[in-house]
């Protein structure tokens, strides 16, 4: 399984791989490009992170594509995301696939949803107190119902009101969740400072935002950032690095062509 | 039972042109997803079999891309499908559309129960699944929210008005036409969206279903779009509610009230 403090000693990375989209219309150029980047990671002695319908855009999911295009799983380098937009079919499906496969590091989150996506019912999950599904009721699900199987972790967003994501973070904690993976940081985050001295035995993984297009984050992180923002990724890299020295880095959007060849010369 | 599911491409997007010359959809460029109604049918279709077997034939009618979409259905269940593509049915209103799709399932035989989603998001006329029952003259229900019963004979439907609701046997063959509240429509999956992608779309022309030339395209069409227009857009408004939680809820509700949200 994948164990963030080993992560952190041995300079390993989580690299956030998405999957083909399912209005893909070169299916085939997509499927050889996923299975090129999740071998090139595996290789790298990093770690494999599978996105679930990200941002509520239809994609195939991570199971079905390590099945269908044969890849080589590692139970230490790969991670799977899983949001509560499934039917509860479906997440059974998932996770028998992931527990066959021997995938065993699943990040819970509440998801994005669509139109076309099913949301998971309380019924679905056994909660009877509450009103919809979220990361806590998926992630008390699983462990009730494949226990001692799964290393779960979940998402610590700072951007969101302090009191209220703290108040979810110990609901995350009390359901069983046993790492954190922060949204994107930019520079240092006196709420992620809280968070590290708040939950000292809980290893955290920052996220680490490696496209140059900062304004993409507007959204996540509650404010317009413009459009002409000039930002160095892998400059800011190394500067997650030195605020955050006991942390893991997770990096979304992460350049293939352009920024891979320069990551393993970031984590000093 | 045999049953056709007809389904539509339509443009991805809200921020659709229009042609100022013909007063039709530039489509050229834009990203096109099958029509959302649709895949309520094809969901409905595919739980039809799986309950009753039989076979399930996916029908639309369009360009050459629109075989994407029906890929997409056969991604999740549907059997085989038809694309009616030439360009004598270029500029089919829904008229012509509908004589054109209820000549294919003549071609097709046999057929049991037509679905259709209650309408396309482009054009928004839900007037192509009535308009097959009316070629066919067989008996349809439109806006069906859930079927109640099947036999070999006959299909109970419940369908959505804006009173309340009906619950209509309607004697097979007959066309329904489905609105969201019907099911959940499955997501594909790679396995069947690979499987999907190698099997042959049988693609017919106006002769291959018989159709009458002077029926289909522009010159079958009876609609005369006179003038059209974009909407003033939306525009979207925030505001800030502070106070106490009891204070902020009245407030929020108030202003729900106010739009007729509440």
């Amino acid at each position: 399984m994948i164990n963030p403090n080993n992560h952190i000693q041995h300079k390993i990375y989580d690299v956030e791989i998405l999957p083909p989209k399912q209005d893909s219309e070169k299916l085939d150029t997509d499927l050889e490009l996923f299975a090129t980047k999740y071998n090139r990671v595996m290789e790298s002695g990093y770690s494999v992170c599978i996105t679930d319908n990200a941002m509520g855009h239809l994609a195939f999911q991570g199971t079905e594509l390590i099945e269908e295009l044969g890849l080589k799983v590692d139970p230490a380098q790969v991670m799977i995301h899983l949001n509560t937009f499934h039917t509860k079919a479906d997440i059974h499906h998932i996770l028998d696939i992931c527990k066959a496969k021997g995938i065993e590091s699943l990040l819970i989150i509440t998801g994005d949803g669509s139109d076309r996506l099913p949301k998971l019912q309380p019924a679905d999950v056994c909660a009877t107190d509450v009103e919809a599904v979220t990361s806590v009721e998926l992630l008390k699900y699983i462990q009730q119902n494949y226990p001692d199987t799964f290393v779960l972790g979940v998402a610590f967003n700072p951007y969101e009101p302090e009191e209220h994501e703290f108040a979810k973070m110990d609901r995350k904690i009390a359901a069983g969740a046993s790492f954190i993976i922060t949204q994107p940081l930019i520079e240092q985050n006196a709420v992620v400072d809280k968070l590290l001295e708040k939950y000292p035995n809980i290893p955290v993984t920052v996220e680490a935002w490696m496209s140059k297009k900062l304004y993409l984050l507007s959204e996540a992180v509650g404010y317009e950032i413009p459009q002409d923002t000039e930002f160095d990724p892998i400059q800011t890299l190394k500067d997650l690095h030195k605020i955050y020295p006991k942390c893991g880095v997770y990096l979304s959007l992460l350049g293939f062509k352009t920024q891979y060849d320069l990551i393993k010369d970031t984590w000093i | 039972m045999k049953i056709v599911v007809c389904i539509k491409q339509v443009p991805a997007t809200n921020d659709a042109k229009i042609d100022p010359e013909t007063k039709r959809i530039i489509r050229e460029g834009m990203k096109a997803i099958l029509n959302p109604f649709d895949t309520y049918a094809v969901e409905e279709a595919v739980l039809l079999k799986e309950k009753f077997g039989g076979e399930i034939i996916a029908l639309s009618m369009g360009p050459e891309k629109a075989e994407l979409s029906l890929r997409e259905a056969i991604s999740v269940g549907v059997d085989r499908a038809v694309l009616l593509n030439d360009r004598a049915f270029g500029g089919s209103d829904t008229w012509a559309t509908s004589y054109a799709l209820s000549s294919a399932i003549k071609k097709i035989g046999d057929v049991d129960l037509v679905i259709c989603g209650k309408q396309a998001i482009d054009g928004d006329t839900a007037q192509v699944g009535p308009g097959i029952a009316a070629h066919l003259d067989w008996l349809q229900a439109t806006y069906v929210m859930e079927v109640v019963d099947t036999s070999n004979s006959s299909i109970t439907v419940k369908r959505m008005h804006e009173d309340g609701y009906d619950i209509c046997e309607l004697q097979l063959p007959a066309v329904i036409t489905v609105v969201k509240d019907i099911n959940t429509p499955r997501v594909p999956n790679l396995k069947g969206r690979l499987a999907a992608n190698k099997c042959e779309i049988q693609v017919w022309k106006p002769e291959d279903i018989g159709a009458d030339i002077d029926k289909i395209g522009l010159n079958g069409s009876p609609t005369r779009v006179v003038k059209t227009q974009q909407p003033a857009p939306r525009h979207s408004s925030t505001i800030k509610i502070t106070g106490t939680p009891q204070k902020c809820a009245r407030q929020m509700v108030r202003e729900l009230r106010l739009r007729n949200i509440l």
